[in-house]
């Protein structure tokens, strides 16, 4: 009974130089740990994805040119420029914003790799918050890549976090304070980026970066400005366009057209009282139209089961089902189809695509023609169809982000 | 604003750094609390300050 006392409790039986061993043994174990958790972690931090621009690639920037105390930070993002040489219109499309919805990102590599644009200038960033996407959502055990097949093999793509990566941001305040409104909102959306605009130019990392994108749409002239977010079904504003006033007509049309010909599609008006987003403060501190774009992503509603690679491609979840029979999903649900990528990305492409249509049918003055494919291309081939090799393409169009 | 994030950002890291060591003296060098257990829990807290200070995560 001593010996087992002692055993647990202090090990007093024990010399001094073997309990010593035994700590440096517990220690050697958890550094082993760290090594395999780490490597883990270091992979996702480090690793890039491959994008094969169209031809039509004009010029590729960096955010930092439009904010340069962003140069050297993991918020330093390209931005890809496609410029008919046609006067036109211009647009923005801007991707994972938040890195937890990278069917965004992959639906900016599709628009990029397939563009055409025969009048006017198309801006895209496939890294709206490239820290971000270095890092996974604590707590919430998701795996770090999803893979899209293609003809020459899978490709990998990042699942990254909600807001930046703390190792670039950090500690967060008690209460985070929009600025200019002075809107108190929650501690984490100091590193949200969608709850940060109009940003400063002296503010944190994520501010800067929303300062950053707000002068590159300011600078450059861009009249619409797309924004590209997935939503979780239980969440009211999935499957909608959310845009700013000045937008809110253009916004309703391709709304009604896509509902009409293709897929539902809702149209709500950003709420003025509601500061630090997109569709708020991209239309009210510049002349752009702002519209934001939300897909059904079931992989981050709270109700699911294992949150694995298959739940995040194709969207199937037994509980979400549940929950979508008893109508508490904002967004029709059935097991049998679920919320595939395709799915997702065609939303997004044909989205961003009619929202453009219509800006020129209401502006003539700032017309866009552009093409890429769309919704029913991808429901007809899936993704990875127009995904290309990066072995086989001209290395001057081959980027690693 | 954006030098006074860099120290600060600076500040915490070096916190972690030294929760670390003390962690790590702790394991080695403890009056109270001498179980093993707790030799366990030392070296596996020193897990996550050992990977922010390293830049890792």
């Amino acid at each position: 009974m001593k010996n087992d006392k002692n055993a647990m409790g202090g090990g007093a039986a024990m010399s001094g130089r073997a309990r010593l061993w035994l700590k440096g043994g517990f220690l050697a174990a958890a550094l082993t740990l760290a090594f395999f958790a780490g490597r883990e972690f270091w992979e996702l931090r480090h690793f890039k994805e491959t994008v094969v621009s169209a031809p039509g690639l004009t010029e590729v920037k960096m955010l930092s040119e439009y904010l340069g105390n962003l140069k050297g930070t993991w918020m330093d993002t390209p931005i890809f420029v496609y410029d008919s040489g046609v006067p036109g219109g211009s647009a923005l499309y801007m991707a994972n914003v938040h890195p937890y919805e990278p069917a965004t990102s992959l639906s900016a590599y599709i628009m990029m790799e397939n563009i055409k644009v025969s009048k006017g200038k198309i801006f895209v960033i496939p890294q709206g918050n490239r820290s971000g996407s270095t890092t996974g959502m604590l707590g919430n055990a998701y795996p770090k890549f999803f893979h899209v097949k293609t003809e020459f093999g899978e490709k990998r793509f990042r699942i990254g976090d909600r807001g930046t990566n703390p190792l670039d941001q950090w500690p967060d305040p008690f209460t985070y304070v929009n600025y200019p409104s002075k809107q108190n909102l929650a501690y984490q959306d100091i590193r949200n980026m969608n709850r940060t605009y109009p940003g400063r130019k002296d503010g944190t990392l994520t501010e800067r970066a929303s300062f950053a994108i707000m002068e590159l749409i300011r600078r450059e002239k861009i009249d619409i400005s797309i924004d590209a977010h997935e939503a979780s079904l239980m969440y009211p504003v999935v499957s909608t366009y959310v845009a700013h006033e000045r937008s809110f007509e253009l916004a309703m049309m391709a709304a009604m057209t896509l509902s009409a010909e293709t897929f539902d599609m809702k149209c709500e008006s950003s709420p003025k009282g509601l500061r630090g987003l997109s569709h708020r403060e991209w239309g009210d501190y510049s002349d752009t139209l702002a519209v934001l774009m939300e897909t059904p992503e079931p992989f981050i509603d709270r109700v699911v089961g294992p949150m694995t690679e298959e739940l995040f491609t194709e969207g199937k979840d037994e509980f979400l089902a549940t929950a979508a029979k008893h109508g508490l999903t904002y967004h029709p649900y059935n097991l049998e189809f679920g919320s595939p990528l395709w799915y997702r990305c065609g939303r997004h492409l044909s989205g961003a695509a009619s929202a453009i249509t219509w800006m020129n049918q209401f502006f003539p003055e700032k017309e866009i023609i552009a093409e890429w494919p769309g919704y029913k291309d991808l429901e007809a081939h899936d993704c990875g169809y127009f995904l290309h090799d990066p072995a086989k393409a001209e290395g001057k169009l081959v980027f690693k982000i | 604003m954006v030098m006074l994030e860099q120290i600060i950002h600076v500040i915490y890291v070096l916190f972690a750094a030294v929760i670390g060591w003390f962690l790590l003296r702790n394991l080695f060098k403890r009056e109270r609390r001498p179980g093993i257990v707790y030799d366990i829990v030392y070296a596996y807290c020193v897990i996550p300050f050992l990977l922010r200070v390293l830049g890792i995560k």
